[in-house]
């Protein structure tokens, strides 16, 4: 008893000795069960803002679980339940009085497969915005081109708003997503392996666009590619089995890792 | 190969052939007589006058406006309820009893006996009104078109992938919104063949119009009369003995195949389309 | 794979609270309408149950002078279209189904399973068109005679095959009623034998099996819920059938065992007689019958249903 109270402090402490100011998100003791099977296990994880968090480890281990902690999309699923805390801004947003869709303003999700509505560019991403906030035509058209040059898709779309979203490429329909999703302005940005069924040069130009963006948002990204992780994050946390195994700044993960499993993760030993 | 399974596996083949050109020549048989009865009677009489007395020609004109009337009002009707109960069945209630029951009644209701709906109408709407009315025709019709719509609403529900659910959620837009503007929006050509399938299938239905909306010799437009519609002309009009009106009945025949068959190749077509 | 999303009312949603309100009020009116069309028959009906009891079901009376009525011949023509209409469509929709999926070549497998499908969309009214019109008249010409003759002498067989050849009757109601049913039938057997595992199949043609082995051997018994189901799913439609088989049964109230002979069904019988029944009594017995097709099609149905759910097979068909 003694030990497991000890742990969870430990690692906390540890881990915002390494972050210069508080994190953005916090999650504390987090498990999570489907039905009966547990996928998540006495999770600590500290994310900063303005930065990007790489959640790597093998298929199954439980990254994209944890991504969908953050934002309670897995409240869809009755038989998905999660226990402990995630402290967003001091406000733990598990809390079931707090509104999930409170929560999802201020937390964006972008998926693995590009998911455009069936509607026209400019409906998709003005879609959730209408519903939040009234606007004047021009200050939507307005938020709209914002949105879209931030996801670096204006160039390609500004004279063809009115399209059907469904006939843009695989890469840029991702982009229309992300642009969505940036349309409300979210503080947090969670990604979930977003160019995994994309082509190099969209994956190329995605990646681009997540480093331009931790300017303005906190982002956490899921991957399965290591080299991605390397490339885009400052920081970077290792999970095998539902736990994890080792969190730090992605230069010493991916060059000095501490843990053993770690290690051999890297070196592609399994996984 | 011993031969004996050679001569099996040849008989297969044929009766396998064999069964399906069987299908087909019926098809033929029936379509072409049809085409070949109700063209003979085919005239611009037909939409210009009424449904004559016994042993004069005349036209449908009051019976074609009825059967729209009705079908139309039926569409109305069922179409809603329809939708609704199909958007339960595939997004409230995929855990529930409740779906799972209604489910499975709506299943029955798809294929229960037509003629049983109409003497439910009858006791339910003509018997209180106390006599035949266009009215009840319209909701004897909208109660075989209501599970059509039940089901195609829920399986076209049930296609648009989970993603796209979750990722409108992820918006923090609530629950019928996601439903209303963008899953029904993305299940909405298959939504719209169920509503066309209906509207096929209940321009058709006779036996539901015989206890309710009956038949008008005469021109009214009232629904809460007795209406005139083109399935129950037929039918009068085959059994009777009278030359002119068996012309007038194929004429009826022919104009009723062309619509039914002509709205499911429609939609087959629009299916085709969609999935590319 | 995780199940399907679940819309869950969010707190403070009046607009979900609604949606879910009228949502769930829809599906309710499902269950009510089915559970109220299924009591007003059994209300309308209690008159000639209450008049008649168990007689009503075996007695052959049917006189609207004298106020006698029994259902033994409605009965009896209802099962036996529908039961000889299957004998009909069951094989030749297998048939169909072995054709489709394997035989045919894959450019005309589209065409005719539509063209199959018409069979379907056809309205029922004009099957009874063309049966009462053309066909009819070409069984008296052409077959019956050929039947009363050479089988209507036959010692236990003949009674079945006797009789003047009319046209109008048993046989020609049962061959029309056939021929509706193939597509339902022939549909389901269709996607179901085009979901049989290939390598299944495959694992047959390696061993040498022809086609009618891995048919009889392989598909059907890996299919055979589903066949059931769809058989049902056919007698279930076949039973309530009104039109096409009112034009061509003949309306009669005599009970008579041969095939020839015009016979009544329960539809048949409402269809003709409802807008002439004068009597409470008379028009009692003629819910009644309604409601003992209304149940016994609820039951057929409602094995098809669970046969083919269970194989997953929940879908597709609106007709």
């Amino acid at each position: 008893m003694i030990m497991m109270q000890l742990t969870p402090e430990l690692t906390r402490s540890a881990d915002a000795a390494t972050v210069p100011e508080p994190p953005k998100i916090e999650v504390r003791n987090l498990d999570f069960f489907y039905g009966k099977t547990q996928a998540l296990t006495s999770v600590d994880l500290a994310m900063p803002a303005h930065a990007v968090t790489a959640i790597i480890g093998p298929s199954g281990c439980g990254k994209s679980t944890l991504l969908r902690a953050i934002n309670r999309i897995y409240e869809l699923y009755p038989d998905q339940r999660a226990t402990g805390e995630i402290v967003i801004d001091g406000q733990n947003v598990l809390e079931p009085s707090y509104a999930p869709s409170k929560l999802r303003r201020c937390v964006g999700m972008v998926f693995q497969k590009p998911t455009p509505f069936a509607t026209t560019i400019r409906k998709n991403v003005a879609f959730a915005l209408s519903y939040y906030e009234r606007l004047s035509k021009s200050e939507l058209a307005d938020r709209i081109e914002d949105a879209l040059k931030q996801a670096a898709l204006w160039d390609e779309v500004k004279d063809k708003l009115d399209a059907s979203a469904l006939s843009l490429s695989g890469g840029q329909q991702q982009r229309l997503c992300i642009a969505r999703t940036l349309a409300v302005r979210p503080e947090i940005v969670l990604l979930d392996e977003p160019t995994s069924a994309l082509d190099p040069i969209s994956t190329a130009k995605i990646e681009e666009l997540i480093h331009a963006l931790r300017q303005r948002f906190t982002i956490v990204i899921v991957t399965h590619n290591m080299q991605q992780a390397a490339r885009v994050s400052q920081r970077t946390a290792f999970f095998h089995l539902g736990e994890l195994i080792e969190v730090g700044d992605t230069s010493q993960i991916f060059t000095n890792p501490h843990v053993r499993r770690t290690q051999d993760y890297i070196t592609g030993r399994y996984g | 190969m011993p031969i004996r399974r050679r001569i099996a596996d040849l008989a297969a083949l044929l009766f396998a052939t064999g069964a399906t050109l069987f299908g087909l020549m019926w098809l033929v048989w029936i379509l072409w007589t049809t085409v070949s009865e109700g063209a003979a009677a085919i005239s611009p009489a037909l939409v210009t006058q009424m449904t004559p007395p016994p042993g004069e020609s005349g036209g449908l004109l009051n019976a074609f406006y009825g059967s729209a009337v009705m079908v139309m009002l039926a569409l109305l009707i069922g179409t809603p309820v329809g939708v609704a109960a199909g958007t339960y069945l595939a997004e409230h209630g995929r855990h529930s009893r409740l779906a799972a029951v209604v489910g499975f009644i709506n299943d029955i209701l798809l294929s229960a006996p037509s003629i049983v709906i109409g003497l439910f109408v009858y006791e339910l709407v003509v018997r209180p009104m106390g006599h035949f009315s266009g009215f009840a025709g319209a909701i004897a019709l909208a109660m075989i078109h209501l599970p059509i719509v039940v089901r195609t609403t829920d399986e076209a529900l049930r296609l648009v992938p989970n993603q796209m659910r979750e990722a409108a959620f992820a918006l923090g837009v609530p629950g019928w919104k996601v439903t209303a503007q963008i899953l029904f929006k993305a299940a909405m050509s298959g939504i719209v063949t169920g509503v066309l399938l209906g509207l096929a299938r209940i321009a058709g239905e006779t036996a539901p119009l015989l206890f309710t909306a009956l038949n008008n010799q005469f021109w009214s437009a009232s629904l809460a009369q007795p209406l005139a519609n083109v399935p129950v002309v037929i039918f009068q009009y085959a059994m009777s003995p009278y030359d002119e009106w068996h012309a007038l009945a194929w004429a009826g025949a022919l104009t009723l195949t062309a619509f039914v068959l002509g709205l499911n190749l429609l939609v087959r077509l629009l299916a085709r389309r969609g999935n590319r | 794979m995780s199940p399907p999303p679940h819309l869950a009312p969010s707190k403070g949603a009046g607009g979900d609270r609604l949606f879910q309100l009228v949502t769930v009020g829809a599906a309710w009116l499902v269950l009510v309408l089915l559970g109220a069309a299924a009591a007003s028959m059994a209300w309308g009906g209690r008159l000639a149950f209450e008049t008649f009891g168990w007689r009503f079901v075996t007695s052959r009376d049917w006189d609207a002078v004298s106020g006698q009525f029994g259902a033994l011949v409605p009965i009896y023509g209802t099962i036996m279209t529908s039961v000889i209409a299957l004998l009909i469509a069951v094989p030749v929709s297998i048939g169909i189904a072995l054709f489709l999926t394997d035989i045919a070549p894959r450019w005309l497998r589209g065409p005719i399973g539509m063209a199959i499908e018409l069979l379907a969309a056809v309205p029922s009214i004009i099957y009874g068109m063309w049966g009462l019109f053309m066909f009819a008249p070409f069984m008296a010409a052409h077959v019956e005679p050929w039947l009363d003759a050479k089988l209507g002498q036959l010692p236990v067989l003949g009674a079945f095959f006797t009789g003047p050849p009319i046209g109008i009757g048993l046989l020609t109601a049962s061959i029309v009623l056939g021929i509706m049913i193939i597509p339902f039938i022939s549909a389901v057997a269709r996607d179901v034998f085009n979901a049989v595992p290939p390598s299944l199949k495959e694992a047959a043609v390696a061993l040498g099996s022809t086609r009618w082995e891995i048919l009889s051997r392989v598909t059907l018994p890996y299919t055979r819920s589903a066949i059931i189901g769809a058989i049902f799913l056919g007698l279930g439609r076949a039973l309530g059938e009104t039109m096409a088989v009112t034009f061509v049964l003949g309306n009669a109230h005599d009970l008579s065992l041969s095939l020839l002979m015009p016979s009544n069904s329960i539809a048949a019988a409402i269809a003709n007689e409802f807008t002439e029944a004068d009597t409470e009594l008379y028009r009692s017995s003629l819910v009644a019958l309604a409601f003992l097709l209304f149940v016994v099609t609820f039951l057929v149905l409602s094995v098809a249903r669970l046969m083919l759910a269970r194989i997953g097979r929940a879908h597709g068909r609106t007709h």
